[in-house]
């Protein structure tokens, strides 16, 4: 992780990476659909995969596990390990630099990892809650971290004050997943009755003010994100639908849909929000165009049910 | 020796070798449902019982009967009849059925277990090495707010710029995906998985033209993979390597079994497209057309015995060849006028030939041995049992075509086949029996690739000093035993192909190697 936050060069290429119940990581070639390489993520399923900002590495995080795989080299192996939690990991996620990297679990905490070890100052945090927690999110400022929880409640985790602040949107209702735009001015998540509500953010330290209410998917809402320009969000749900809305009049753009798709576990946009990627429990990726709405191209190769991808994309 | 006195052990003994030497599969299948060991178990218990009542019927012994009610279990195991087993083959095959498997071809003994342990211990350690872990660590310190402030430092949010996408790039440059069709069989790719059995086979791309097949296609799949998997992922992994060449369906495609060489055992049919492919003991396969197969699977009953210079249609220049129409019911208008097709294209190419003919004729004596003639003989086999068959011989070819078709032994089916001329190298007689002659056929299959380029067969030169020749052997009636053997012989001659003269000269060397080996040990 020496370079990390630098401008490496290390990862200037297009990469998608899926993951899933099959104990792989399969490293795809986008616009092909070949798989080029499969990683190994032993004992575990895939919880969520985030590529490190310097695209050299991807972070996967299972049962108990945090293990960053090199993605520049042929090793199947990790090359780091976190360990030391006793729960599902169930998001993982990055500072902008790659200077910390934080986590949330089903061990009912957050935490912020410091992967630089042999320096003077280590940084380790901790934030308990006190359910479960199934999403978190790092504000675009990187002082704020959204930690959503299986009880239903958003904390809201100032880094600088260790100060948190609560939401509720819906009772009795888990929280599945948080997104904030990249302008940092739209926050959504959904739950698992398949709600979705969107708040903007406002102030410094961001409060949020509550937006709207999507009745998204008839089932578990799994995860949401925004676009890169903040027009869209996608959410994707056990519905076997992922659904792309306009954030301007929160209208319905696009309900993309297979035959064969079942539940649709993680999503991600290209840079240019012109191509959406779908994971599914159908054991395929898809890229879809969503400007078309049509499917582009179909990534096969998982034995099982993909949870969880993660896509970096390339300015040219 | 001892064991060898009984019959029954010794067909079980053969059954099972033939079981467990057969590569096909084809022997188990025949023999399915022939469970010996469960068979002679119910006759012995029969047999048992039928001696322990007439013994309990003999007067002399009847006063025992009491005393024996209680050891008659014992009695019993003391009571042998012909059925009864030799100690291995006491169990039934239901039980330990599964050791047919052949679970990996390659590979000697098998690692003792405590070894296979310290290996993999010593490899997780290894790989651990390489692994940098960092433990969460609750004691430490927590951070001054200073340190928070220092590390924790907020950033400003920028619009992000509008950015150009490489991905599209890459899309729009990359629209056609020759492989998209085979996707749904990517999954079954062996490179790709972790911990799962995996199988890799050679497979020679047989459908395609001769060009494109120089080198088989090494794939690994999953061992649970069926065969109509592997076949799918197959051309899913050919198409990407080769994204010029279209692929057909893969239900049009089925698998052979091939030899190392890429020759396709024609005799057996393609392997089950629903059995896994971890079943099957061969590694080398040929993927073939299944119209091509069809052709030869099944063995016409008659044979036009005249104006037919060819039983086949010639090869097409893709390795297709289509079903020859002469050979279908000429029942509708249309059939008619394809089996005119057909003839029309065999006169044509018999004039060829007599045009061939007449530029050789000044050369030739008085026989007439290029001209096509079909012989009825005996092709005989090491293993199968000799089948009759329409041996034909031109100035190009001959060929070999079963007489008689077996149309529910699958096994015995034989295959049609031909011979370039350019690829005979000898022909003899080896022996003559009372009312039968033997002769023999040898022949270069690396030479049979002259076929179907006459320009290509008498000015090339190559010396193969490893050249492999193969065999036939035929059986007939003395005469016509000779006339064949002369005809094939002045067409060599005449030929006088570089395999020929190749396998000439070869047989000289040994012979004069004999000779020189011969006149040192007399000396």
């Amino acid at each position: 992780m020496s370079g990390e936050g630098s401008s490496s060069g290390g990862g200037s290429q297009v990469a998608l990476v899926t993951g899933g119940y099959d104990h792989t990581i399969k490293l795809w070639q986008a616009h092909s659909g070949v798989c080029l390489r499969t990683m190994q993520h032993p004992d575990s399923q895939v919880n969520a995969l985030e590529i490190t900002p310097s695209g050299q590495m991807v972070a996967a995080c299972g049962f108990q596990h945090i293990r960053m795989y090199d993605l520049q080299s042929a090793n199947p192996d990790p090359v780091m390990n976190f360990e030391g939690v006793t729960k599902n990991v169930s998001r993982v996620g990055f500072h902008q630099d790659g200077k910390w990297m934080y986590t949330g679990g089903e061990d009912c905490t957050a935490r912020i990892w410091d992967p630089r070890s042999g320096r003077q100052l280590q940084c380790q945090r901790i934030f308990q809650v006190p359910a479960p927690v199934n999403a978190v999110i790092l504000h675009p400022d990187q002082t704020q971290i959204m930690v959503g929880d299986q009880s239903g409640i958003i904390h809201m985790w100032d880094l600088r004050t260790d100060k948190n602040d609560q939401l509720i949107p819906e009772a009795e209702a888990s929280i599945q997943d948080i997104a904030i735009d990249p302008l940092g001015k739209l926050m959504a998540a959904v739950n698992n009755k398949g709600n979705c509500y969107v708040w903007t953010l406002d102030g410094q330290p961001p409060r949020p003010v509550p937006r709207r209410h999507l009745a998204a998917h008839d089932k578990y809402g799994l995860r949401c994100k925004f676009s890169l320009d903040s027009n869209m969000l996608v959410t994707t749900s056990g519905d076997c639908s992922a659904k792309v809305w306009r954030t301007s009049d929160w209208t319905l753009m696009r309900e993309l849909r297979h035959d064969t798709q079942r539940w649709v576990w993680d999503a991600a946009f290209s840079i240019d929000s012109r191509y959406l990627f779908t994971g599914s429990s159908d054991g395929y990726a898809r890229l879809w165009d969503v400007e078309k709405g049509t499917l582009e191209r179909e990534y096969c190769g998982h034995q099982k049910s993909i949870t969880a991808l993660a896509f970096k994309d390339q300015a040219v | 020796m001892a064991t060898y006195d009984n019959k029954i052990w010794l067909l079980k003994n053969i059954r099972e070798a033939f079981i467990a030497t057969d590569d096909t599969g084809l022997c188990e299948i025949v023999m399915a449902g022939e469970d010996f060991s469960k068979l002679f178990q119910n006759k012995a218990l029969e047999d048992k019982k039928r001696i322990r009542e007439s013994k309990l019927n003999q007067p002399s012994t009847s006063k025992v009967k009491e005393e024996m009610g209680d050891t008659s279990d014992e009695e019993e195991k003391e009571i042998i009849t012909q059925f009864d087993p030799y100690p291995d083959m006491e169990d039934s095959e239901d039980e330990y059925g599964s050791s047919y498997l052949r679970y990996e071809e390659f590979g000697g003994r098998q690692r003792s277990n405590t070894a296979q342990w310290l290996d993999k211990k010593e490899q997780a350690l290894k790989k651990a090495a390489k692994i940098k872990v960092v433990k969460w660590d609750d004691s430490s310190p927590q951070l001054s707010t200073e340190q928070i402030a220092e590390i924790f430092t907020r950033s400003e949010v920028k619009k992000p710029e509008k950015k150009k996408s490489l991905l599209a790039e890459q899309m729009e440059k990359c629209p056609d995906l020759p492989h998209r069709q085979y996707l749904e069989y990517a999954k079954f790719d062996g490179t790709a998985q972790m911990g799962l059995p995996t199988k890799s086979f050679k497979i020679f791309m047989t459908m395609l033209p001769e060009k494109h097949q120089n080198y088989p296609l090494v794939v690994c799949v999953i061992a649970s993979a069926k065969i109509k998997d592997l076949i799918g992922f197959t051309c899913y992994k050919y198409s990407i390597e080769h994204p010029e060449i279209t692929l057909g369906s893969v239900h049009s495609y089925g698998l052979c079994i091939a030899e190392d060489d890429g020759e396709v055992d024609w005799a057996f049919p393609c392997l089950d497209i629903n059995e896994p492919c971890s079943k099957f003991g061969f590694t080398c396969l040929g993927l073939v057309d299944l119209k091509n197969k069809n052709v030869f699977a099944h063995a016409p009953l008659s044979i036009p015995e005249e104006g037919m210079l060819e039983v086949f249609p010639k090869a097409l220049e893709s390795g297709q060849s289509h079903q020859n129409p002469s050979r279908q019911h000429t029942g509708g208008s249309a059939t008619s006028e394809a089996v005119r097709k057909a003839i029309n294209a065999v006169n044509q190419e018999r004039k060829v030939a007599e045009s061939e003919l007449d530029k050789i004729q000044s050369h030739l004596n008085a026989t007439d041995a290029p001209q096509y003639k079909t012989y009825r003989v005996h092709l005989l086999r090491k293993v199968r049992t000799n089948t009759l068959v329409q041996l034909g011989i031109s100035l190009e070819r001959i060929e070999v075509e079963p007489l008689v078709a077996h149309k529910h032994q699958f096994w015995s089916r034989s295959k049609y086949f031909r011979l370039n001329i350019d690829s005979v190298a000898w022909c003899q007689i080896l022996e003559a029996r009372a009312n039968k002659t033997t002769f023999r056929i040898v022949y270069s299959p690396t030479n049979s690739n002259y076929y179907g380029d006459p320009n290509n067969s008498g000015g090339a030169s190559f010396f193969h000093p490893n050249t492999v020749y193969k065999i036939y052997d035929f059986e007939c009636e003395h005469d016509m035993a000779r006339e064949i053997v002369d005809k094939i012989n002045t067409i060599l001659d005449l030929r006088n192909s570089p395999c020929r003269r190749e396998y000439k000269t070869s047989k000289e060397k040994k012979i004069q190697a004999r000779r020189s080996f011969q006149t040192r040990h007399l000396s």
